[in-house]
């Protein structure tokens, strides 16, 4: 199409990952609906969805796994459609379910996708040595990735992906399934990575954009439907403040009397959250205690992206 | 090479996963076991078969005596009339009768000298049991086919014609049940391919530069070694268990490798046509299970009616039964099974193109 030609023509050189209108159709179920990104190198991207808004379906494509029914996009300049191979040579991908050869041990599987890129064997042994001690691994090197547990799994999954030293990294769902522990874990390893190469995460778990991420992309529906720093993203909602008490004797007189005053109240089974422009955390405290309530806890509520989220498409992001 | 990286990756899998190679090792051999414990050896069957000499020549003699009597799998009572010998075949006494007609030796004699001729044999068998009654006519076949040739001088090519007058029910039957075992490489190479799809490693390492090429030859490679390993532990069974390989020991390698590449190759086109396990699985059987009845791995062709022959001529696997049976049994030279070979190279290439494309095409959607 000519005016994707006139799209890539504006590749600039500080952008590593570039789609517009970027479009899947599967079966006419529309995953990714004409999504816009720009992606500067070093930077660290994160899609934040919850399941099924499109997110792999995007990785997918710009690994060069699906053909976009519509749009265009460039991965590192090379474009996904017409240049494929440019662009498998120079990217790392993580995909969201684990996949690694289950009979082979650590430095087998490392040495599997080294090998393929045309990695010289010593440079692969001391990349391979590297990552493993980084990742924690060193000690189980040479044990089969079948008798890991799903955390040692995934850094695996992870570690595949950069054995090669990719200028672009995917990382789909990176923590997808795993204890705290095991996110911490992977999280401080992926804070490491950042600055050297550009990555592209996704993720359904707000604290993991949070902590990582340089912008986010808030995903739903196959849409781009919010785009900024966590900040801007936060600030973006802060024209309300919510709060949240728990009190006894919450009664009607009392929900009628406080809906009087407060744009939004909700009551459910002794928790009534109160959302406004403007809050005052004494006034509603005396306001309840005088129309009879007993306050036993009371709070104002940070934003969070969930609230972000909340705030956009009317729907809870579901962990 | 991408491709060698993935080919040993391929094998690894496999050696290592004790269940998958416990099928692919221990199942063709206690097929075999099993084969052989049922007629080899010692078991070798014992047919009484009763025959009534009209010809009265020296070649129905001849034939009779030096023939058919020293067929281990016979035991051999000459009848002076039909009539009784129908007795003793009612009676389970006898599994078939063969009447010899009048003109036999003619015909022999007619067509050693390189006229035409008609040899006909009479056979009266028992068929309410199907195997054994095929199995006898099948080699009543061989053996008077073997005989007829003694006596054909301008036998053109240079390979001598094997005299085999001890054809052994499992010298018969072994090159079909290797045969089976090769055609069990269908489900083997899908369930290889559609496991790495199923699981997501096709599309992990198609974002690497992978190319097509490099994953088909990855994959061929790890299974002709394992088709090879198979074909190694079958001769080896079958020859532990009283088969006579009377020819080349490498041309009939050779048939049976090409045989295993027809397999591998109709593997691959199920794995590409298909997305899980699941669909693959029935899919191969429909393809193994048919094409092993319809080969003659386990019942002769030649009690078949002539429109399922040609169907079954029509796959690469009846050339190869025919093919190592003649190198196997009768000692026949490159030159007699020339035509299957190119039959069976034809077959191989075919599919293997067909596979490729498929799986091209199956890989970016
Ligand atoms: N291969 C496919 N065929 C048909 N529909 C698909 C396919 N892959 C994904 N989808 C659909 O596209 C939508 C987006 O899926 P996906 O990109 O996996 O979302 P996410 O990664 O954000 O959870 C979902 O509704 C999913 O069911
Ligand atoms: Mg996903």
């Amino acid at each position: 199409m000519p005016s994707d030609r006139a799209e890539s023509v504006k590749v600039s050189s500080d952008l590593a990952i570039q789609t517009s209108n970027m479009t899947k159709i599967f079966n006419g179920l529309v995953a990714v609906d004409g999504i816009d990104l720009n992606i500067k190198k070093g930077e660290l991207f994160a899609l934040l969805g919850p399941n099924g808004a499109g997110k792999t379906t995007t990785i997918n494509m710009l690994c060069c796994l699906l053909k976009p029914t519509g749009g265009t996009a460039t991965v590192m300049g090379y474009d996904i459609n017409r240049q494929p191979f440019k662009i498998k040579e120079i990217i790392g991908v993580s995909p969201q379910e684990t996949v690694i050869s289950e009979h082979l041990n650590c430095w087998e599987n490392l040495a599997l996708i080294g090998k393929i890129h045309s990695i010289k064997a010593g440079e692969l042994k001391i990349r391979s040595q590297q990552l493993l001690e980084t990742m924690g691994l060193g000690d189980r090197a040479k044990d089969q990735a079948r008798k890991f547990s799903g955390g040692m799994k995934r850094r695996l999954n992870i570690m595949m992906a950069l054995i090669h030293k990719p200028e672009v990294l995917f990382l789909d769902e990176p923590t997808l399934g795993l204890d705290p522990q095991a996110r911490r874990a992977i999280w401080e390893y992926i804070v490491r990575l950042k600055r050297e190469t550009t990555i592209l995460l996704t993720t359904h778990y707000m604290d993991e954009a949070d902590f990582l991420a340089d912008r986010i992309g808030i995903m739903d529906k196959g849409k781009i439907v919010a785009l900024g720093t966590s900040t801007e993203l936060k600030i973006s909602v802060l024209e309300k403040h919510t709060m949240i008490i728990y009190a006894w004797n919450l009664t009607q007189r009392v929900i009628s009397e406080m809906r009087s005053k407060y744009d939004e109240v909700e009551v459910t089974n002794g928790t009534m959250i109160i959302t406004d422009k403007r809050l005052d955390f004494k006034e509603i405290v005396d306001l309840l205690h005088s129309s009879g309530a007993v306050v036993r806890s009371a709070y104002i509520k940070e934003p969070t992206l969930d609230d972000v989220f909340l705030h956009i498409t009317g729907k809870e992001l579901r962990e | 090479m991408r491709f060698l990286e993935l080919a040993s990756r391929n094998l690894k899998e496999t050696y290592r996963d004790p269940l998958a190679l416990g099928f692919l090792l221990a199942f063709p051999l206690l097929f075999m076991l099993l084969f052989g414990v049922v007629v080899g050896g010692e078991a070798t069957p014992n047919f009484p078969i009763g025959i009534i000499d009209n010809d009265h020549t020296q070649v129905s003699q001849v034939f009779v005596n030096e023939a058919l009597a020293e067929v281990d799998a016979f035991e051999v009572s000459t009848y002076d009339d039909a009539t009784k010998a129908m007795k003793d075949l009612k009676f389970g006494d006898l599994k078939a009768y063969i009447v010899i007609p009048q003109g036999f030796g003619q015909q022999v004699i007619q067509s050693g000298q390189g006229d035409e001729a008609n040899i006909t044999l009479n056979i009266t068998y028992d068929e309410s049991d199907i195997m054994v009654s095929e199995q006898i006519i099948s080699m009543i076949n061989a053996v008077t086919r073997s005989f007829a040739n003694i006596e054909i001088p301008i036998t053109i090519d240079s390979n001598p014609i094997h005299i085999e007058t001890e054809i052994t029910y499992i010298d018969f039957i072994a090159p079909g049940i290797i045969i089976f075992g090769l055609l069990i490489l269908i489900p083997t190479s899908a369930r290889i391919m559609i496991h790495d799809k199923e699981k997501g490693m096709l599309s992990r390492l198609l974002t690497t530069p992978a190319r097509p090429v490099d994953f088909i030859s990855g994959y061929s490679l790890c299974l002709i070694a394992i088709a090879i390993v198979q074909i190694i532990i079958f001769i080896a069974a079958a020859w532990g268990f009283g088969m006579d390989i009377v020819g080349s020991l490498w041309l009939a390698f050779l048939i049976f490798f090409l045989a295993g590449l027809c397999s591998i190759g109709i593997g691959m086109v199920v794995a590409s046509l298909t997305k899980t396990e699941n669909q693959a699985e029935p899919l191969c059987w429909i393809f193994a299970m048919p094409l092993a009845i319809l080969s003659g791995c386990w019942f002769s062709l030649e009690i078949m009616p002539s429109y399922i022959r040609n169907i079954a001529y029509a796959f690469p696997f009846a050339h190869a039964i025919d093919a190592s049976r003649g190198v196997l049994i009768r000692g026949v030279g490159l030159e007699a099974i020339s035509g299957d070979l190119l039959f069976l190279v034809g077959w191989a290439v075919g599919i293997f193109a067909i596979g490729v494309i498929l799986f091209r095409r199956s890989m970016r959607s």
